[in-house]
């Protein structure tokens, strides 16, 4: 089982749903995903880690524009050249991804599918990261890879819906995905990894530990010790950073 | 904008312009700026800035609260990184409810505004008055989905 935060670890005491649910996420991390190995996947994490030591996606932040010509990103070499170049990006720049630059990454070799769970785990290991680094722990060692093969599953309802990737229209979570939101009761970033529904399972457990549970979030009155201006006082601080618009 | 909601659902008002503005800022929040400037240390700061925000927090609010800070800000980590990467663009009435914080605090600076059609005039039309029944509209929509107030469930 990976190892988890404990009380005796941390400087403070960490719930214990908090650290179950961590816990959870990388167990899901090292299992064999829809599109990647287990081995994959624990690759994914380890390279999105690397991103942070990475010259090349320091000087890209720095740099007036990300499509900024520098050095090749200084990877662990496990990975496509397509799949290291998105997770750096999603990983170190997330404010200034495109159109233009997904469908170059597509058409470099990385499908949907592959780059929806990609996107999943790289978002995935940076929260668990980010919880360490604010607690001022040592990240969670990357768990040991589970054999296996992906599933390949692509969910039949998935479409356009005017994102770059396809997605699970509000109203069409049903059958398999039923689980996933009640018909027409769900927001974009819920939506946003549906082509690969178990990442959609996955941020939801993650989330429900580290802000609210997804049915709660739309309720201004629902918080936790902090009172709910206060948690989303440091949510936008930290999204205004990272600049994104959503 | 559930920041606007809900500091008016507490008959407070937080000062929106604080997220653009940063730690140094007033925000109206209850130990705002310590908040601030942790989140800010663990986006941005090198070890020695967010080791003195994590002693400045933990003063503050006390170690449970801590906790929950650190679990809030790394959720946003991973939320603003699935927005981003997958070019979603804005919920229509998130982006109606929220147009005049957007303005605010100039988010169509950010790249991924793109991402979000610009509202139409019907919906511009409207904002005003989303605006006054907003929270209302989200009280109701709280209701209608279920929604239990108070503190999640904790172990």
């Amino acid at each position: 089982m990976p190892p988890a935060i404990s009380s005796a670890e941390a400087p403070v005491p960490v719930r214990g749903d908090l650290a179950l649910a961590q816990r959870r996420a990388l167990e899901r991390l090292a299992a064999p995903g829809t599109w990647w190995s287990g081995a994959e996947r624990v690759a994914i994490a380890a390279e999105a880690r690397q991103a942070r030591r990475c010259g090349p996606c320091r000087e890209r932040r720095q740099a007036l524009s990300p499509a900024w010509g520098g050095a090749d990103h200084e990877s662990l070499g496990r990975l496509p050249p397509a799949a290291v170049e998105a997770i750096h990006r999603v990983a170190a720049d997330p404010g200034r991804l495109s159109r233009a630059w997904f469908e170059k990454t597509r058409a470099a070799g990385l499908a949907e599918g592959p780059y929806v769970e990609l996107v999943g785990v790289v978002a995935t290991l940076v929260s668990l990261d980010a919880f360490c680094r604010g607690l001022g722990v040592a990240p969670h060692p990357l768990p040991e890879p589970l054999p296996g093969e992906p599933s390949r599953y692509r969910p039949g309802q998935a479409r356009d819906e005017g994102a770059f990737v396809p997605m699970i229209p509000a109203r069409g979570a049903q059958g398999a995905e039923a689980d996933l939101w009640p018909p027409g009761r769900t927001a974009n970033v819920l939506r946003a990894l549906s082509l690969v529904p178990d990442e959609v399972r996955g941020l939801k457990e993650l989330s429900a530990a580290h802000y609210l549970p997804m049915e709660q979030v739309i309720d201004v009155r629902a918080h936790r010790l902090l009172s709910r201006a206060q948690m989303e006082l440091v949510a936008a601080r930290v999204s205004a950073l990272n600049e994104c618009h959503y | 904008m559930l920041l606007r909601a809900s500091s008016q659902a507490a008959g407070a008002g937080a000062r929106l312009g604080a997220i653009a503005e940063g730690g140094a800022a007033e925000s109206g929040v209850p130990c705002g700026g310590p908040l601030l400037r942790f989140a800010e240390a663990l986006v941005r700061g090198g070890d020695e800035e967010l080791a003195g925000a994590r002693r400045e927090l933990l003063a503050a609010v006390g170690p449970e609260r801590f906790v929950e800070a650190a679990a809030v800000a790394a959720n946003f980590e991973r939320m603003v990184r699935i927005a981003d990467a997958t070019g979603i663009p804005l919920d229509p009435p998130i982006a109606a409810l929220g147009a005049d914080v957007g303005a605010e605090l100039d988010l169509a600076r950010f790249g991924s505004a793109a991402n979000t059609p610009r509202p139409g005039r019907v919906a511009r039309a409207l904002a005003p008055l989303l605006r006054r029944l907003g929270p209302r509209l989200l009280k109701w929509a709280a209701g209608a989905r279920g929604a239990q107030p108070g503190a999640a469930s904790r172990d």
